[in-house]
């Protein structure tokens, strides 16, 4: 990609916070950060980062592949993150998680819809575990949901999205 | 308070030292933990529970603060909880350990066999880890007779997946034990694999270009306790009890790793590293793995061949020798001996070497013999004889209180097992690394410090570290005064090398040199490593061995000079005496020295040659010519080389795998390999052919093996006394040997040996006092305009032996020239472009590639390419020269 001047000035504020020989440390922030702009990596963008630490791109690699908050590929205006691990399990999370792909028109394991507003893809805990079933969009948290909320949630978002012309 | 903890492990008391893992502890007494994850070699993780085992500890009287006892007297033992991971928990005095005797560990690692293969294929009959793996032989031992789980759940995923072009991955098969992951960080340094997404979706990758870009990758298939990693070379090569397991040595490099061919039908089906903790510990380089395929090529010479005319005609043993005797006999009756002359190449072994010498100098008598061509042109060195590293030195082993001093070397392309070696005494044992070189190489990112200077100032680096030992009051001078003389010409001399002077020509500040000059001589332990980009010169040589006996890093274990020589038998090339002004054993030639390789490589300088295992016409045009001029040119070879088309007689030679011997590695460690496979057509062993040739003109030798010539040799080399093959093949402690190989990745049983350092002057007490020497260092080249051309060694050379392997023909670089991303752009170049690059008349043009670990105003263009043409710039024997660039 190559960073834009901003991304490079903010890139530059953020190894700034960590001593020259632990550049490792800030790569949350330098992945969060590339990802700002389109909401997810390209190789280019993880090359980047990789270079601008010091690091191997495996190493990135590996962890954006452990941490669901990092995408490799387009996804959708709005993340609908479902939590499926086991106590939301426990919980009809899985169920849910099914029902929920059936009402956004895609298949059992989520997806993007067509109009590429949602991405609806499956997490592990997102620290809501008691009021499950759970659901992270972007960054608000929806909880002790119901078929019925989705709709409500997924109209406004709709709404949201045309108001502000997507 | 003891080091030692004494605990009972299923009923059976052992005594181990502190801070020992229960799996190791188990292992002393014979009771094998299983485990996956864990691995002698690494850091343990804890991440496969294979090993889990109930764990108590003496109960504790909180009042008294003594053990608290039961009725019968004896210590009341409390449980954990929940099971412990034998491979992460440490012992402690009084520890009870239950493995097998405790009905709830059985179960709990048979529960954790059962998560293992919930979307495991098994797939055994077709897994090439079939019958020498862990997960087959544990799930037998340890495992659930079926499963549980539903198949519709299994994970799927691709059955054959390149990580690279050398390693193929079956996720499938993998348990996620990250072996592979760590072996690429913590021993390798090359963290190129990882672990990507979590839980049942976890995978291994390779991002790197090109993938699983790394020297080493393929011990990641040694150290899978699975089929998940195979080689593209050996996957189906053959089932593993089919094999024979022959103890071999690798013939690629000085290190001299030792290695296991597995053959099968009378064919090398893979390449295994071979346990030896002072050479290679368990691994071999990719080089060494997949480099074998020389041997059975259908290119190989079958027959001695005669040249009749234009043509070269197969003939009989007979007819060739005999040739050989009547025109070697008729040169040396009308001219004189001396119009005769050998060379010899270093992959020969000793046994080989000593008879060649022996023919030139006792039947021929002549002392125009040498090895110097090619590679081994481009460095020399004599001092492993006075301070080579001493005897008993592992570099697997130093650390805290040892430096390491390395000039010149580029350990990951020179002597990649070195590499891991040193790189390891850095990262993970904290010794000070130094690392000197003339530009960036992969050893710096492990180190401590880094000392960057001009090409062709290494000689005066080295003096002015010897200035800043002597002016900071930092010689050992107890030690030097009783074992070296001339120390007060050697103060003298060094005047004109103040930090100051040497700063200015090595482009290094003062205080860097004063401070590395300080870390060497303080230390305990000072080892020096030097190699190709040094420099091939007597005053950096000089300079070296004094610097070592000035600071008395001679002469005991860990201590010395090691020189990072090209080839496997470099070494021994030397101590044979290869050389026309040496004997073997390092005795100069008294009178009527000989001639070295490149007088013998001109026009007029002998009429008759022998040229073994050694392909000068291909390095340059002047060598071609004088070649032509001969009156008659004989060739011992494998392949009908450039060299061998010119000869007049052709004589097809053993390759290593097809014969036995001896190769001196550059610790100066004898050690011998086996015959694994049958050689093609009617090739003969060097040693024998030089017999043959011997025996023509007049000689009645009656060397009936290697391990006979080898026996003249103990008796003829002092260095070598005591080395016969039965010393030599001795296998070494049999509790390495029976380590089982779940904890090391190794299956086979073979022969571990250690092999014999011969020991060095310096480690004599009552040797004569060592001459400290001075050699005024060349002058430095003046300051002409132009690039600064670097002609490097790399691994994937274009060397004969290399090419016939077709799995890494895609590692051997096509010529090009290196060049830092700002010389580029004042070129107006960038990567493919095309640039002429000449030297006093000579041009040559090639491709250009931006790599960013060239410094400003250095390019580097590898020798041994195809074409050689970094040969032609800084000519066979040299190493940089100044050159100018242009785009074109
Ligand atoms: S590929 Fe082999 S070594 Fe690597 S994690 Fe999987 S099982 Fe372990
Ligand atoms: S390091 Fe050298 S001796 Fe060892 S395997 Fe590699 S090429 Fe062979
Ligand atoms: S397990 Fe679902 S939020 Fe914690
Ligand atoms: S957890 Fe101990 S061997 Fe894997």
């Amino acid at each position: 990609m190559g960073w834009t001047e901003k991304e490079q000035q903010d890139l530059e504020k953020i190894l700034k916070k960590y001593p020259a020989d632990r550049k490792l440390s800030a790569v949350l922030p330098a992945l969060y950060l590339a990802q700002r702009e389109k909401n997810w990596l390209d190789d280019d963008d993880i090359e980047a980062v990789a270079e601008a630490l010091g690091i191997e791109t495996t190493h990135v690699h590996s962890i954006i592949g452990f941490y669901t908050l990092f995408r490799k590929e387009p996804v959708g205006k709005y993340m609908m993150e479902v939590c499926t691990d086991l106590p939301c399990a426990l919980r009809g999370a899985e169920d849910f998680f099914k029902r929920l792909c059936e009402r956004m028109g895609l298949g059992p394991k989520g997806g993007t819809t067509e109009d590429n507003l949602f991405t609806v893809e499956e997490v592990v805990c997102i620290a809501a575990c008691d009021k499950a079933p759970c659901m992270q969009i972007n960054l608000e948290f929806f909880e002790s949901l119901t078929d019925e909320q989705i709709d409500e949630v997924v109209a406004g978002l709709r709404a949201q999205a045309s108001n502000n012309g997507a | 308070m003891s080091d030692n903890v004494t605990l009972t492990i299923d009923g059976v008391q052992v005594t181990v030292p502190k801070g020992t893992l229960i799996v190791e502890a188990a292992k002393q007494i014979e009771n094998e933990i299983p485990v996956f994850c864990y691995h002698g070699k690494m850091d343990p993780v804890g991440m496969c529970r294979m090993c889990l085992v109930e764990v108590g500890q003496p109960a504790i009287d909180r009042g008294t603060g003594k053990p608290e006892l039961d009725e019968d007297g004896n210590p009341v033992v409390r449980f954990f909880p929940k099971p412990m991971t034998a491979c992460t928990t440490t012992v402690s005095e009084g520890m009870v350990v239950k493995v097998d005797t405790s009905e709830a560990a059985v179960d709990d690692r048979k529960a954790v066999l059962e998560f293992l293969l919930t979307s495991h294929p098994l797939d055994c009959p077709v897994c090439d880890k079939g019958g020498e793996c862990p997960l087959q032989d544990l799930t037998i031992r340890h495992g659930p007779g079926n499963s549980r789980f539903d198949y519709e759940d299994k994970q799927h995923f691709p059955k054959r997946y390149p990580l690279g072009d050398l390693i193929v991955l079956d996720m499938e098969r993998c348990i996620i034990c990250a072996r592979c992951v760590r072996f690429q960080q913590e021993i390798a340094f090359d963290p190129v694999l990882a672990i990507e997404n979590r839980g049942r979706r976890a995978h291994i990758v390779s991002y790197s270009k090109p993938g699983f870009d790394s020297h080493y990758s393929g011990n990641t298939t040694d150290v899978c306790p699975v089929g998940a990693l195979t080689t593209r070379d050996f996957r189906f090569g053959a089932r593993a009890w089919e094999m024979t397991n022959v103890p071999s040595l690798c013939n690629h490099c000085g290190v001299g790793c030792n290695t296991v061919l597995g053959t099968r039908a009378g064919t090398i089906r893979r390449i295994m590293p071979r346990q030896n903790e002072a050479v290679n510990e368990l691994w071999i380089c990719d080089k060494g793995r997949f480099g074998h395929h020389f041997n059975g090529s259908p290119d190989r010479l079958t027959t001695p061949l005669i040249r009749k005319g234009e043509e070269l005609v197969e003939a009989t043993w007979d007819e060739a020798l005999s040739l050989i005797g009547e025109k070697f006999g008729a040169i040396k009756s009308a001219n004189g001996a001396d119009s005769l002359g050998g060379i010899a190449g270093a992959r020969l072994t000793n046994e080989d070497l000593y008879v060649f010498q022996k023919l030139f100098r006792e039947i021929i008598g002549t002392n125009n013999i040498d090895h110097r061509v090619g590679l081994s042109a481009a460095l020399e060195d004599e001092t492993a004889f006075t301070v080579g590293v001493g005897v008993g030195t592992d570099l697997g082993s130093v650390g805290k209180g040892t430096t390491i001093l390395n000039i010149g070397a580029d350990l990951d392309q020179d002597a990649p097992i070195l590499y891991l070696r040193v790189a390891g005494a850095s990262v993970k044992r904290g010794a000070h690394v130094i690392n000197a070189g003339g530009r960036r190489t992969k050893l710096d990112a492990q180190v401590q410090t880094t000392l960057r200077y001009n090409y062709g100032s290494a000689a005066r680096l080295a003096l002015g570290l010897l200035a800043s030992v002597v002016s900071q009051g930092l010689v050992a001078k107890e030690w030097a005064d009783s074992r070296t003389s001339g120390m007060a010409d050697l103060e003298k001399a060094l005047k004109n090398f103040g930090a100051d002077k040497v700063a200015e020509a090595t482009g290094l500040t003062t205080n860097a040199i004063d401070a590395a000059a300080k870390a060497f001589a303080e230390a305990e332990n000072g080892i020096i490593i030097f190699g190709l980009e040094a420099g091939n010169d007597p005053a950096l040589r000089a300079a070296l061995e004094a610097l070592a006996l000035a600071t008395g890093h001679a002469g005991k274990p860990n201590n010395g000079v090691i020189a990072v020589l090209p080839h496997a038998n470099s070494r021994g090339a030397i101590d044979m005496g290869i050389l026309p002004d040496r004997l073997p054993g390092y005795k100069p030639v008294e009178s009527n020295a000989g001639l070295s390789a490149v007088e013998m490589l001109t026009a007029g300088g002998v009429k008759g040659l022998l040229i073994a295992a050694a392909d000068p016409a291909v390095e340059s045009e002047s060598y071609k010519q004088a070649l032509q001029q001969l009156d008659f040119l004989v060739v011992q070879e494998l392949f009908l080389t450039e060299t061998a088309q010119m000869a007049d007689v052709v004589l097809p030679a053993k390759g290593n795998a097809e014969r036995d011997g001896s190769y001196t590695n550059l610790e100066r460690r004898v050690q011998t390999f086996d015959m694994g496979v049958p050689a093609p057509g009617k090739a003969w062993a060097d040693w024998l052919i030089f017999t043959g040739i011997a025996g023509q003109l007049g000689a009645d030798w009656a060397y009936a093996s290697a391990d006979g010539v080898m026996a003249e040799i103990t008796q003829r080399v002092p260095l070598y006394a005591g080395m016969d093959f039965k010393n030599l093949t001795a296998p070494i402690s049999l509790q390495r040997k029976t380590e089982h190989y779940i904890y090391e990745g190794m299956s086979f049983t073979t022969d571990i040996r250690e092999g014999i350092q011969w020991a060095t002057v310096a480690e004599s007490d009552s040797a004569p006092k060592i001459p400290l020497r001075f050699i005024e260092p060349a002058k430095a080249s003046s300051q002409e305009q132009g690039l600064t051309l670097v002609a490097p060694r790399m691994l994937y050379d274009g060397g004969r032996l290399l090419a016939e392997a077709d799995v890494v023909n895609a590692h051997i670089l096509e010529p090009q020239l290196m060049l830092s991303r700002s010389d580029a752009q004042k070129l107006g170049v960038s990567t493919g472009d095309s640039v002429t690059v000449s030297q006093n008349g000579t041009a040559i043009t090639v491709p250009v590639y931006i790599e960013r670990t060239v410094s400003e105003g250095v390019a580097l263009l590898p020798r041994n390419l195809a074409g050689r043409p970094a040969e032609k710039l800084v000519g066979p024997n040299g190493l940089y020269s100044t050159v100018k660039v242009e785009k074109s």
